[in-house]
């Protein structure tokens, strides 16, 4: 046992990219991924503002906007050259105060105020809209005020015509909509999973001994999986730990639960990961096709989460594909531990969702009996192509 | 070896490499339909909420029959406490709760005004937004029901009611995707990333594998081996390209601006930049595993760092710098600008002219790596 481990150490070491795979590309990934979502907080987003009023009214609107965080108002002398703005990306929405805003406001005729926000651009649109609406509202509501009283309303109706109903909103655990905290851990864990399989794939892949048309393993290819797998598993849970440990301590992101659990979750996804990736191993037996394969397979990870898109509004199958990669289950708890801080039961309870995984141990099995199976009368010209490849 | 037997040559090296044949063809057509695959209901609706009633009055049944009539969202229950609510939101069983507080209806005919308060799951960005939206607007329609209630039992006449409750109009309307879709978010920039990794996998691939052995690679003039080479993947991708900017996007209805020439006239430069940028990354590696894994640890920070899924205008500037020297981070925002958002053809020449500087830049590049990886091989054999 004792040598296979040091065999596995002489391969690491002699492999730079294997090397590079289990020390800093995690690190730089980890460390460049979370730079460039470290702003957090869309701040200063620019808008487009057409004044056709310019009446202290519509002034008084586009100081209401800046004073608004996420909006940073550049005036445009007309509608095309906003449009224009707006095709180019310049700026990410378009407020245009309509010519007479201010008569038409006094002689309470209804005045229409247009916003357009560029929703290809989903994010940012979405956040625009609802805060250009939300600024121009107070202060339409000042307005309306002035305008209801100037009618002869007394003041309590007033007050009641305008806001009956307060609204209240709160953003739950995840209070000032840090995009930080919400989209950056599910990224790195992608990431992770992908570095893991990497890792795994190219480790399993040392072990195929080409033979004549196929690849075989060799008879004590379990023992060197294991030792794989207890030599592997501590250094990407490093990895996975450096994550939560750069999240939740050092930028101290608010984290309801245990650090520990998740360290938990961790060991429990890589284990089906180990699976899975044997699985794709056992029955491709090609080094170049496997990682083609663990490639497709993993790169949309991050899309099948459920984190930018809601699981229950996904079609079946992408339910069903989501159910394959191990990180699915795994942001489940990492979710429910940051967010509501759940306990060890509520963990252990997703933890059982990879029940389906362990379906994989039996075949693995039979796989692997049937690739042991060295066809004894290639075995002469296989060393021969080992030497020539030599 | 004449130009035309180049060529000939090279599409029988790509087609007889199943590793290459695997990524390119299958993988194009995989991802086609893996990557859009979650999102191709679009929008998120009916989202779960519960209520905590504290009122238990018409009014306040009302407001939640308003709400759970909103497509965004549907009331699950109706708890007895804040307590009760949060359990719910733990289990993940529910994703908002909305507070109607004691003596709302009361209030309100006093004409004192009651604040309700909603909660959402802000660990989910849609789901969030979606049930704040459905939220806010259920409450704006009572707000409104009442408004008038209590404008004509103080005995103003219905007109001048009217008028009042709605004295100004917001006309918040989307641009350039009007379904809000998410396919259509995601699509436009996603394809164009597959198409770039790809094509730098595939002559990767190939180039990893070749440099080290003898071949007709050897025996060309590294000029016309490049050329031949561009030409052989830009006629392979030609096709992708139609497949991804014209079948899938009518598929997923993206939203198509620009003319069949303008689009074509923009991938040319993009498609040639990649091109020479992966022969020439070829010269560099040994092993043939080695492209794939590369190029697939850093599609996510290109993805991202190209714009479109968050304002670059929040990305660090030595980052957006760096990354201008991507032929797809210039070829995301210009494509979008023409064909999502009709920017017209004089607005992205400048990312044009970009990527056609990287493209010279890069194939000269190519040409030196290649000329020395053949005489390093004279050099052996």
């Amino acid at each position: 046992m004792r040598h296979l481990f040091q065999r596995e150490w002489k391969t690491l070491w002699h492999s730079p990219w294997q090397l590079a795979l289990v020390s800093y590309i995690p690190l730089m990934g980890v460390l460049a991924l979370w730079w460039l979502f470290s702003a957090g907080l869309p701040r200063q987003l620019p808008v487009a503002v057409v004044d056709l009023d310019n009446s202290q009214i519509s002034r008084m609107l586009t100081r209401q906007l800046s004073a608004n965080a996420v909006i940073a108002p550049r005036s445009y002398a007309n509608e095309a050259s906003a449009i224009e703005a707006m095709r180019k990306v310049e700026v990410y929405g378009l407020v245009v105060l309509p010519y007479q805003l201010k008569k038409d406001l006094v002689t309470s005729k209804q005045p229409t105020i247009d916003i357009r926000y560029n929703s290809q651009f989903l994010l940012v649109g979405k956040l625009l809209s609802s805060q250009l609406q939300l600024s121009l509202g107070e202060g339409l509501t000042h307005i309306g005020e002035v305008n209801l009283l100037l009618k002869g309303a007394n003041k309590a109706t007033v007050d009641v015509s305008l806001t009956p109903i307060s609204n209240q909103t709160t953003a739950l655990f995840n209070r000032n909509n840090n995009y930080v905290g919400f989209l950056v851990p599910p990224i790195l864990v992608a990431l992770w999973q992908l570095l893991s399989m990497l890792v795994f794939v190219n480790s399993v892949n040392t072990e195929l001994i080409p033979q004549g048309e196929r690849n075989y393993l060799a008879k004590n290819f379990w023992s060197t999986v294991w030792v794989k797998i207890v030599f592997y598993s501590p250094i990407m849970l490093v990895h996975g730990g450096f994550i939560l440990m750069w999240l939740y301590h050092y930028l101290g992101l608010p984290i309801a639960g245990s650090l520990w659990l998740l360290v938990l979750a961790q060991v429990v996804m890589l284990s089906a990961l180990w699976l899975l990736v044997l699985f794709i191993f056992m029955v491709m037996r090609d080094s170049a096709r496997v990682v083609s394969f663990c490639t497709a397979l993993f790169a949309p990870a991050f899309a099948f989460m459920g984190i930018t898109f809601p699981v229950n509004d996904m079609p079946l199958l992408a339910q069903w594909w989501r159910l394959v990669m191990p990180s699915s289950h795994y942001i489940d708890s990492h979710v429910s531990v940051v967010s509501y801080g759940v306990g060890l039961p509520h963990v252990l309870l997703q933890i059982s969702s990879y029940w389906g995984f362990l379906l994989l141990v039996p075949l693995l099995y039979i796989l692997g009996r049937h690739a042991q199976k060295i066809p004894p009368q290639v075995t002469k010209t296989k060393q021969i192509n080992l030497e020539v490849n030599e | 070896m004449n130009f035309w037997q180049l060529i000939v040559a090279e599409c029988k090296a790509i087609l007889a490499d199943k590793a290459i044949v695997m990524t390119l063809f299958g993988g194009v057509l995989f991802y086609s339909v893996l990557y859009p695959l979650p999102y191709l209901y679009q929008v998120p609706t009916e989202q779960q909420v519960v209520v905590v009633d504290h009122d238990n009055s018409s009014l306040s049944r009302l407001v939640t029959r308003h709400a759970d009539a909103s497509a965004k969202i549907k009331i699950l229950a109706n708890v007895n406490s804040i307590d009760e609510a949060q359990t719910w939101i733990d289990q993940g069983k529910a994703h908002g709760l909305l507070v109607i507080p004691a003596n709302f209806r009361r209030d309100l005919l006093l004409g004192k005004g009651s604040t309700l308060s909603y909660g959402g799951d802000a660990s989910y960005f849609l789901i969030y937004s979606a049930v704040a939206e459905g939220l806010v607007s259920a409450g704006i329609d009572a707000s409104k029901q009442v408004q008038l209630i209590g404008l004509l039992a103080r005995g103003q006449n219905p007109q001048v009611a009217q008028q009042a409750v709605n004295s100004i109009n917001i006309n918040s309307v989307p641009a350039f995707n009007p379904s809000l879709g998410y396919t259509p978010y995601v699509v436009p920039g996603l394809f164009l990333l597959i198409l770039h990794q790809t094509l730098l996998i595939g002559t990767g691939i190939l180039g990893a594998g070749q440099w080290r052995k003898p071949g007709y690679w050897q025996q060309v003039r590294p000029v016309t081996l490049v050329l031949a080479r561009l030409s052989v993947f830009m006629m392979i991708y030609a096709l992708f390209s139609s497949f991804y900017l014209g079948a899938c996007f009518y598929w997923y209805n993206v939203s198509v601006l620009a003319t069949v020439a303008e689009v074509g006239l923009f991938m040319a430069p993009f498609l040639l930049a990649t091109g020479s940028l992966g022969i020439y990354l070829s010269s560099l590696f040994s092993r043939r595993e080695f492209p794939t894994q590369l190029y697939l640890l850093i599609s996510m920070p290109i993805l991202f760092v190209s714009g479109f899924v968050w304002p670059i205008a929040l990305i660090p500037q030595p980052l957006v710098f760096a990354s201008q020297v991507i032929p797809a981070v210039p070829a995301i925002m210009g494509m979008l600008e023409l064909n999502q958002l009709g920017a017209g053809w004089l607005a992205v020449m400048p990312n044009w002219l970009q990527l056609w500087g990287l493209f010279a830049v890069f194939v000269t590049m190519a040409i030196v790596a290649i000329a020395r990886k053949q005489k390093d091989f004279k050099l052996i054999s």
